[in-house]
């Protein structure tokens, strides 16, 4: 299912619009994924997260119900 | 095998709901994984009269649940159980669960941080580990028996649910007689009206009192946010999404929790390895969540002409999603049909997918987290009281579970300082 967090960094991008604010992506991946106070949007806390985040990262992508992260 | 066969209207539709038979209280029916494998999008009679397509595929599920564009939430969530639901009726002005886009959203972005953000999480947390444990203080008091369901879950879910929201303790029973008449598949939407006008009276003082005095919790912070922003939440909006919260909020984690530690029970080496390695205890509470699924089943309703899994569909049609059954798919997770409280990765159905999925997810994982954290600490000795086949199930709630959960113990330790 996931590709795991093999080889190079990865990029994050995100659709901030399509958030619905489940907090899935912060609580998969705490160091890397936050959300803001004020409408519990995401925000990227780490654009280019150590390796030993890229498991979490994928996983935070593939878990977002909305399909807002977007991991290469 | 073609769909040519199994349009609306035929005699031999498969009825839903599919029995449950006693011997496996744990997992979907079983004729479930059948219908995965050669039916995977078949034509069914649902108890309330609509014919729609179930589908059983992990993929298939994730692929509608997560198209609103395709699939809209608009008829209503459980409209194949709940009789009083009817797909027709207009979509009323705080009925969030049906709205798609950007109505949605403005419910959505308001409610979220206070149910959803890691911060939230742990300003709650300290509330929940006290509710737990002043819970078994008082059982512990009480002798060495209880029913975990009905004595722990559901006054523990409920606490805590009310203290986020700032309902008192004392006022819960209108929340309560609220949920039990929604569950029930059987009410007429007479009935609802009936037990949700006391439930919204009350409500609306807390709305006025909350306003000119805000106070520490959910609702107070949701009034403070909507003002800020660009259509600031009418009273009765706020009315709405606090029994949006409520009567949603404790029954469904009150059941996983019981029907969680029952399994928990019925798999000891499991258990086990929890007591061994507490470490594990959010993947266990995500396997539960998997191997349980809380829902049965949601429906969406299609925009257009299309397909699921290349099986036609056309616009109009109900979807029913089984997610129980999407969850056990081996196609998505290996031995699916094996309780594993280490599963990784487990990216579970259990909670729904796309726009809709879950508001309370979060709180559900801090409630179900905190409690099995407890009770392996403090009640090493918590057993079933009555042997497994003589647990009675629920019957005539859409929310499938225990309905009593007897345990029983040799001592239950201090509470001491929490982890
Ligand atoms: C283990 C416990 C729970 C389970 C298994 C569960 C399951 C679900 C599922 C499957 C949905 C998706 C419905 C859809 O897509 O149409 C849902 C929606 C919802 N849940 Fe939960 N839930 C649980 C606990 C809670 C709690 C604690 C709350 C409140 C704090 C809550 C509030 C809601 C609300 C308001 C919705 C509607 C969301 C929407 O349609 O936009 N749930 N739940
Ligand atoms: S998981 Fe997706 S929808 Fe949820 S907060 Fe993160 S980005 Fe937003």
């Amino acid at each position: 299912m996931t590709g795991g967090g093999g080889g190079g960094p990865v990029r994050i991008g995100v659709d901030v619009d399509k958030c619905v604010a489940s907090g899935m992506c912060a609580f998969v991946a705490p160091g890397v994924f936050g959300q803001r106070e004020e409408d519990g949007v995401v925000v990227v806390l780490h654009r280019d997260p150590p390796e030993d985040q890229h498991e979490a990262v994928h996983e935070a992508a593939v878990r977002c119900p909305a399909q807002v992260i977007d991991v290469e | 095998m073609d769909a040519s066969t199994d349009r609306p209207g035929g005699p031999d539709l498969l009825d839903l709901p599919l029995p449950q038979p006693r011997e496996c209280p744990f997992g979907p029916p079983p004729e479930m994984a059948g219908l995965r494998e050669r039916t995977p999008v078949v034509r069914v009679k649902c108890p309330t009269g609509i014919t729609a397509w179930l589908v059983t595929r992990y993929d298939d599920v994730r692929d509608v649940l997560g198209d609103a564009g395709r699939f809209s939430s608009r008829a209503g969530q459980a409209i194949h159980l709940m009789a009083h639901a009817d797909p027709d009726r207009p979509v009323g002005d705080v009925e969030f669960s049906r709205m798609d886009g950007a109505d949605y959203q403005r419910f959505r972005r308001i409610i979220g941080p206070e149910v959803s953000t890691a911060q939230r999480m742990a300003e709650l947390r300290p509330m929940v580990q006290d509710l737990v444990d002043e819970r078994l203080d008082a059982l512990a008091a009480a002798g060495q028996a209880a029913d975990f369901y009905g004595d722990f879950a559901v006054p523990v879910t409920t606490a805590a649910i009310g203290g986020l929201v700032g309902v008192p303790y004392e006022d819960r029973e209108l929340f309560h007689n609220a949920a039990a008449v929604m569950f029930s598949g059987a009410t007429s939407q007479a009935d609802v009206l009936k037990v949700m006008r006391p439930l919204h009276e009350y409500l609306y003082k807390l709305v006025v009192t909350r306003r000119a005095e805000p106070a520490d919790d959910s609702l107070s912070r949701i009034i403070a946010r909507s003002e800020a922003g660009e259509r600031p939440f009418t009273d009765v909006e706020l009315v709405g999404i606090c029994a949006a919260l409520l009567v949603p909020g404790f029954d469904t984690t009150a059941t996983v929790m019981a029907h969680g530690l029952l399994t928990l029970l019925a798999h000891p080496a499991e258990l086990a390895r929890l007591r061994a390695d507490p470490s594990l205890i959010p993947s266990a509470v995500e396997e539960i969540v998997r191997f349980l699924g809380g829902a049965p089943g949601i429906v969406r309703q299609a925009t257009r002409d299309t397909e699921i899994g290349g099986h036609p569909v056309a616009e109009g049609d109900y979807v029913v999603l089984a997610m129980q059954a999407a969850d056990r798919d081996t196609g998505a997770f290996p031995d699916p049909d094996r309780l594993d409280v280490g599963r990784r990765p487990n990216n579970h159905l259990g909670f729904g997918y796309g726009t809709h999925q879950c508001f309370g997810q979060q709180t559900a994982r801090l409630e179900l987290t905190v409690t099995l954290e407890t009770l392996l600490r403090r009640v090493p000795s918590l057993r079933l009281a009555v042997p497994l086949d003589d647990v009675p199930f629920k019957t005539g709630s859409i929310v499938y579970g225990p309905a009593e959960v007897p345990v029983t113990w040799d001592a239950v330790l201090p509470a001491g300082k929490a982890g």
